[in-house]
């Protein structure tokens, strides 16, 4: 833990070093860029994250427990596993002014040139904020689903049912307040990856001037010793923006749950919700399917050119030049570090089961434009950048956290009583934990498998950086490939992106079930 | 007598040094041999990166040189991980070996001594290069030995015969061409590199004197010779694609915009470049390429080594692979690449000469005068006040 988690803290200081100088502010603020840039990291970062929530709850209160939700729920791991760039790119095919919304419309409006349209890059960053709602509302649907299976939720709805409350109001009164704070982590997790978020804001946000964080980057990319010192800055007030908003977040909750203190236990007036619930499920879920389906459209598209609504011509020649050392390195990375970050987890829960793990989502409310200089300073001290090591240590500060906050749910809300029972039966404590708490774990532990490997496919700065291009990912493949404005190449590698979490989390779902075959109370 | 005599003593030291230079070359070719060069070059362009998957094939079978590309989108980035390096005190073993770069970063890798030198014009196959091209100056910075010519670049435009029959010829007719079709014309945003050469191209045009271009910037006359870019730009911008407010990140960023007839105009630096894109289907048949009639700027990109590279040996055998009429043939041949060669025509063989002048559909056939690349000071001025004024809206 400390070897992963403290050098990299220790370097930060270094990064941030020349960011603790009066001038040095005093020059960010005379930047002409900084303002824009800040208004565009606010809008994105905040919209986003307010957008997810709603949409996340929303299509909870209208599902939660029907047939629908647990369709839902079930599939939820293709879209998990859909990298961020990935998405990017395939939603900039579907809403560009040449994407294929403008080419359904194209005909009815008699349109011979594509519209001039705003989006992407649109001038408040809009886009960038929508992509990221969807995408980050997936992330919190599968947190919130987890949270939901445990049994006193669904009691507690029944009971509240029965007493004659209407949907809208137990959840707001009754389910929420229980849900919440458990979605806390997740949260902040989700705001840290919007305030820092680079490979998505570059294909999807404007660049006059860019979101904070592509502009920090930049600048600690920047020859010029100033800028780099304006870049150490700029990591410090991404740094200020996560916590004031965190803070934000926390008083607004802590708020809501002053004023509804004392509920009344007056029954509101039932009403059909405002909103046509599936219609919001099918936006969040379709989003992700029509991507990835214009990803693969446009992966076999010779030529595809407004307004034709399917290729003119089709070719597999993209698919033929795949480079498959990619693929090698892309899965080598994500199974080391998600198996790593499981066993440490799992050691972590087993020997502090009393400790709070809520400080390790601290890891994740750092944003990654600093964080990855630190890591290359560490690794240049040890002589071992470029090496599989090196880049397996640096995704384990992403995946391991996204590991725990998997595992911990489930561990905590474990019954102890099989423990005490087996202990009484004369197991010794590892034979607890190998034969009796480890095959009824076997799901969350094989889902935080496919999530870490997720998390690892998906990591672009950290491989970029510490990989010093030799080890290159799918992932850095295709954001190289989106400078190159070669729409199919770009597609095949996002597509597969995508799909290689995907089929571990198919792997890791069959292996759950297979493991529990012949065990009928794990079905 | 005396003259004769000096003459014979310059032939004996040049046969010296060329028995010296050959010996030392034969000693770099057995010090390269099991070498891996990792060479560093913008990663995106199929072409490209096809061109040098062949060369890669052909280091290892003749020199047993591995060559890895390190797929990289901006040499910028580069040159940061250079120096941090050295910073850290890494001075050997450095994880670049071979780097493609020229103008403002190889000015900045110059300036910050993180260079190997003294090796270029030593290399076997610099005796086909065109000295008459300006293969010892990059942005009018003397290269000093630290770098080797590998091809060279001019400022071409690309368009579709169906949708612009007649193209704007210069910044002018650029300007009332963008006003007859308001958001359907721009450029990549500066300090992305074809932006700024288009600003460059447009400075050139507009300023009342070019040849102070020449010269580093003088900051008392700067506001004077580049008011006129900038009144060009406030008029261009409010008609521009997306009007001004946003611009594309990168050349390439352009082409599927021009595919689709988001955009009518493109720019590029490789005058095959529509050729090429028409035979990879990205752009339609009709395209074509044009330039302005009195000229666009042109220069030449760069091979140089890092000062703390591993591989120094097996990254001049690349180099001078590179160099070579073979490779250089085979990389002006528009179906393969079409990056004009820097070698002189008149030394090679036929066939050679036929893969470098082959024409395909789409590439430039009119003859379009080269103007110089102002000197690099200008880059970095430019691409400020763009910023500046331009850079948040």
């Amino acid at each position: 833990m400390s070897v992963i988690f403290l050098p990299v803290l220790w370097a930060l200081g270094g990064v941030l070093q020349p960011a603790m100088n009066l001038a040095v502010w005093q020059a960010l603020c005379q930047e002409p860029q900084v303002f824009g840039a800040l208004r565009h990291t606010l809008i994105s970062a905040l919209g986003s994250t307010v957008l997810a929530l709603l949409l996340a709850i929303s299509s909870v209160i209208a599902l939660y427990p029907s047939r629908i939700w647990q369709w839902l729920t079930r599939r939820l791991a293709v879209l998990l596993a859909f990298p961020h760039a990935a998405f990017a790119v395939g939603l900039s095919f579907l809403i560009a002014p040449t994407g294929f919304i403008a080419r359904l419309l194209a005909p009815l409006l008699e349109w011979t040139n594509p519209p001039l349209w705003l989006t992407p890059q649109d001038p408040y960053a809009l886009s960038l904020m929508l992509a990221l709602a969807l995408k980050e509302s997936w992330f919190l649907l599968w947190v919130l689903a987890a949270a939901l299976q445990q049994q006193h939720i669904l009691r507690a709805l029944h009971v509240a049912q029965s007493l004659g409350y209407g949907r809208l109001q137990i959840w707001l009164q009754v389910l929420l307040p229980q849900v919440l704070p458990r979605l806390a982590g997740a949260l902040a997790a989700v705001l840290a990856y919007s305030v820092s978020v680079v490979d998505m804001a570059v294909i999807l946000a404007p660049s006059t001037p860019p979101p904070l964080a592509v502009l920090g980057w930049q600048w600690l990319h920047d020859n010029d010793p100033h800028y780099y010192a304006l870049g150490s800055a700029v990591s410090v007030l991404l740094m200020l923006i996560m916590v004031g908003i965190s803070l934000m977040g926390w008083l607004g909750y802590k708020l809501l749950v002053l004023l509804n203190q004392t509920p009344s236990g007056q029954r509101w007036r039932t009403f059909p919700l405002p909103f046509k619930a599936t219609g919001i499920v099918s936006l969040v879920v379709l989003s992700g399917w029509l991507a990835l389906l214009l990803l693969a459209l446009w992966s076999v598209a010779e030529q595809w050119f407004f307004p034709d609504l399917l290729p003119q011509r089709w070719t597999l020649k993209a698919w033929w030049q795949f480079d498959g050392s990619l693929l090698g390195n892309t899965l080598l990375l994500g199974a080391a570090s998600s198996v790593i970050a499981v066993i440490v987890t799992l050691i972590w829960l087993e020997a502090f089961p009393q400790l709070s793990s809520e400080w390790w989502y601290g890891a994740l409310c750092l944003p990654a434009v600093p964080l990855v200089v630190a890591q290359y300073t560490v690794v240049i001290r040890f002589g071992l950048e470029s090496t599989y090591v090196a880049l397996v240590w640096s995704h384990l500060w992403w995946v391991l956290p996204y590991v725990l906050l998997v595992l911990a749910g489930a561990y905590r809300s474990f019954d102890t009583r099989f423990e005490i029972a087996a202990r009484a039966l004369g197991y010794a404590r590892w034979q607890v934990f190998w034969r009796v708490k480890l095959p009824m774990l076997g799901r969350p532990i094989s889902a935080a498998v496919a999530v870490g490997f997720a998390v690892s496919v998906a990591q672009y700065l950290p491989t970029v950086m510490l990989g010093a291009g030799r080890i290159t990912t799918m992932t850095t493949e295709a954001v190289a490939l989106s400078a190159g404005g070669n729409r199919r190449t770009l597609a095949v590698y996002a597509l597969g992106q995508a799909l290689l979490p995907w089929l571990v989390f198919m792997l890791m779902s069959s292996l759950a079930f297979w493991q529990a075959r012949n065990r009928r109370g794990l079905k | 007598m005396n003259i004769k005599r000096a003459g014979l003593a310059c032939l004996m030291g040049l046969w010296l040094t060329t028995a010296v230079q050959a010996e030392d070359w034969a000693s770099i070719e057995s010090k390269a041999k099991g070498q891996t060069v990792y060479f560093n070059a913008w990663g995106g362009g199929e072409s490209i990166n096809r061109y040098l998957d062949w060369a890669a094939q052909e280091t290892q079978k003749r020199y047993g040189v591995t060559l890895k590309h390190v797929k990289i989108t901006d040499a910028a980035e580069v040159v940061k991980r250079i120096k941090t390096e050295l910073d850290a005190g890494r001075n050997t073993d450095g994880t670049v070996d071979l780097i493609w770069v020229n103008g403002e970063n190889f000015k900045a890798l110059k300036q910050a001594n993180a260079l190997y030198g003294n090796w270029v014009e030593s290399l076997p196959n610099w005796q086909y290069v065109d000295v008459a091209k300006p293969v010892r100056q990059d942005f009018s910075e003397s290269t000093d030995n630290l770098e080797a010519p590998w091809g060279t670049a001019q400022l071409t435009f690309m368009a579709d015969q169906a949708k612009v029959p007649t193209p704007p010829r210069s910044a002018a007719e650029w300007l009332s061409f963008a006003k007859a079709h308001p958001g359907r014309v721009t450029y990549p945003k500066p300090p992305a590199f074809h932006g700024t050469t288009f600003l460059k191209q447009l400075l050139t045009e507009l300023t009342p004197d070019p040849k102070v271009l020449q010269q580093p910037v003088d900051s008392a006359r700067w506001a004077e010779q580049t008011k006129p870019l900038w009144d060009y730009l406030d008029e261009f911008h409010p008609v521009a694609w997306r009007e001004g407010k946003t611009f594309p990140a990168t050349q390439a960023d352009m082409i599927p915009l021009l595919a689709d007839g988001e955009l009518l105009l493109a720019l590029t630096f490789n005058p095959n470049e529509a050729a090429n894109l028409i035979e990879s289907g990205q752009l339609p048949d009709s395209s074509y390429s044009f330039g302005f009639s009195k000229g666009t700027i042109g220069n030449v990109h760069f091979l140089a080594i890092p000062s703390n590279a591993k591989a120094k040996e097996g990254a001049q055998v690349v180099a001078n692979f590179l160099l070579s009429p073979e490779a250089q043939a085979r990389k002006a041949d528009v179906t393969v690449w079409g990056d004009p060669s820097v070698l002189d025509i008149s030394k090679l063989t036929p066939e050679q000469q036929a893969m470098m002048t082959s024409q395909a559909k789409g590439a430039l056939t009119e003859k379009i005068p080269t103007l110089p690349e102002p000197h690099a000071s200008w880059v970095e001025a430019l691409e400020a006040e763009w910023l500046k004024r331009y850079g948040s809206q």
